[in-house]
């Protein structure tokens, strides 16, 4: 009676069913997990290519700091780079990461929702900072300067701080690494390795308070909507408006308001 | 046959039926020769004792992450009571504060999760060494042999987890 309400998988090798309990073939001796083996094959060189990315990460971000002068034309080459890098990664697994790029479930509701809740955490963490940095570091941190001197300066900032990070850092970090680290292990260790890379990758240890909980909560929202475009938008909004934050800053929003 | 006792796999011990060819928890050859059977216990014994000692590589990677540390801690304290400026020595104690906890952090979390942890503790070392170079460039060679032993501990670590998951996978341990 017992045998009735067993399962069984068919061996790959000699086709006898074998009781899914049974971790080899008893009549072929074959490990009923050799597919999974095959795969933990490939999990070395899975970490070296991750490495290659991750190298290729931080040379672009520390060419800037290796300039003296500092332009947007070195900002705009390092990003081109960046960009550049993290799409071939991602097409050159394309089969395997095409499917982020779809929407499935897409929902107006949670969008907006999630906009809004960026918008507010965006502006609590904008006020947080600049008051952390003040207090550590004594220093005030401003965006707009090195675009200031440039005609369409405020455009130039909301492309490069707000628009390009959201879709080319979301593709790298939340697209290709995630998807290499889930072929690694399993999907909580991929959040936290991909938001803990990061977060490192923006060479600032003080933020460890807010950039590694957002990096956190990118890589959850990746991997419980399946899609990348939710991180995008959030990516966005959030950048967005700490852009329009060093613009018009709280203090003087506060002052026109009282 | 005569090597089965009471139905029991002479290599894991678990149960098994008078018509299986193959344990069906171990793979041993049950009908084998004794040379087949011999050959399957050693293989099996063999990566056990990888096993073992591929976890003694990790539990050195861990040790890795604490000796970053401790160095850094020690640097910190160091620089914070000698640094002629206040500000800068306050800014600087709370960075190397944040690198030991960090560091710290990992070599604990290494033993639960030691694939993100070693990653993490990798990633952050070559960054602050890479950091460190760019503010003062001959610091790169300050401890250099250090520097190499403590990322090859952590490379070997890396490995040797992926390695032991793919042993235990092969000897079908859960």
């Amino acid at each position: 009676m017992e045998q009735e309400h067993l399962s069984y998988n068919v061996c790959n090798n000699c086709h006898n069913n074998v009781p899914i309990t049974n971790k080899f073939c008893s009549k072929c001796g074959l490990a009923q997990n050799h597919v999974e083996v095959g795969i933990y094959q490939k999990k070395w060189p899975n970490i070296q290519q991750i490495a290659l990315f991750f190298v290729i990460e931080i040379i672009c971000c520390i060419v800037p700091l290796l300039v003296e002068e500092k332009s947007l034309t070195t900002l705009y080459f390092v990003d081109l780079i960046m960009g550049f890098s993290a799409a071939l990664f991602f097409i050159n697994d394309w089969s395997e990461n095409k499917v982020i790029l779809k929407w499935p479930g897409f929902s107006i509701l949670k969008l907006l929702g999630l906009i809004v809740g960026t918008i507010l955490a965006s502006v609590v963490v904008t006020f947080l900072v600049d008051n952390l940095n003040q207090f550590v570091f004594k220093k005030e941190v401003e965006y707009y300067s090195i675009f200031s001197f440039h005609k369409y300066g405020v455009y130039i900032m909301f492309c490069s701080i707000a628009l390009y990070p959201a879709i080319f850092e979301e593709l790298a970090y939340r697209g290709y690494l995630m998807q290499k680290l889930l072929t690694i292990v399993d999907e909580k260790e991929a959040i936290y390795i991909s938001s803990i890379l990061f977060f490192f990758i923006h060479f600032s240890l003080i933020s460890v308070f807010w950039l590694l909980p957002f990096a956190l909560f990118l890589g959850w929202l990746r991997i419980k909507t399946k899609t990348l475009w939710y991180g995008v938008f959030v990516h966005f909004f959030f950048n967005l408006t700490a852009c329009f934050l060093d613009l018009y800053p709280l203090k003087e929003i506060f002052k026109l308001v009282y | 046959m005569e090597n089965q006792t009471a139905s029991l796999c002479n290599c894991c011990y678990n149960a098994f039926n008078d018509e299986d060819i193959f344990c069906n928890s171990c793979g041993y050859p049950l009908q084998g020769t004794q040379q087949e059977q011999d050959t399957h216990i050693v293989i099996r014994a063999n990566k056990e004792i990888d096993i073992a000692e591929l976890n003694g590589k990790v539990a050195s990677a861990r040790n890795s992450l604490y000796w970053i540390g401790g160095i850094i801690g020690v640097w910190a304290v160091i620089t914070y009571f000698v640094s002629p400026d206040a500000d800068e020595a306050f800014s600087l104690l709370i960075t190397n504060v944040i690198l030991v906890g960090a560091f710290l952090s990992f070599g604990v979390w290494s033993k639960s999760k030691p694939t993100t942890a070693l990653i993490s503790g990798l990633a952050l070392y070559l960054i602050v060494q890479i950091l460190n170079a760019i503010v003062s460039p001959m610091s790169i060679f300050s401890g250099i042999i250090m520097k190499v032993i403590i990322i090859a501990y952590l490379i070997k670590g890396i490995k040797a987890v992926l390695e032991i998951d793919k042993l235990k996978k092969e000897l079908n341990i859960n």
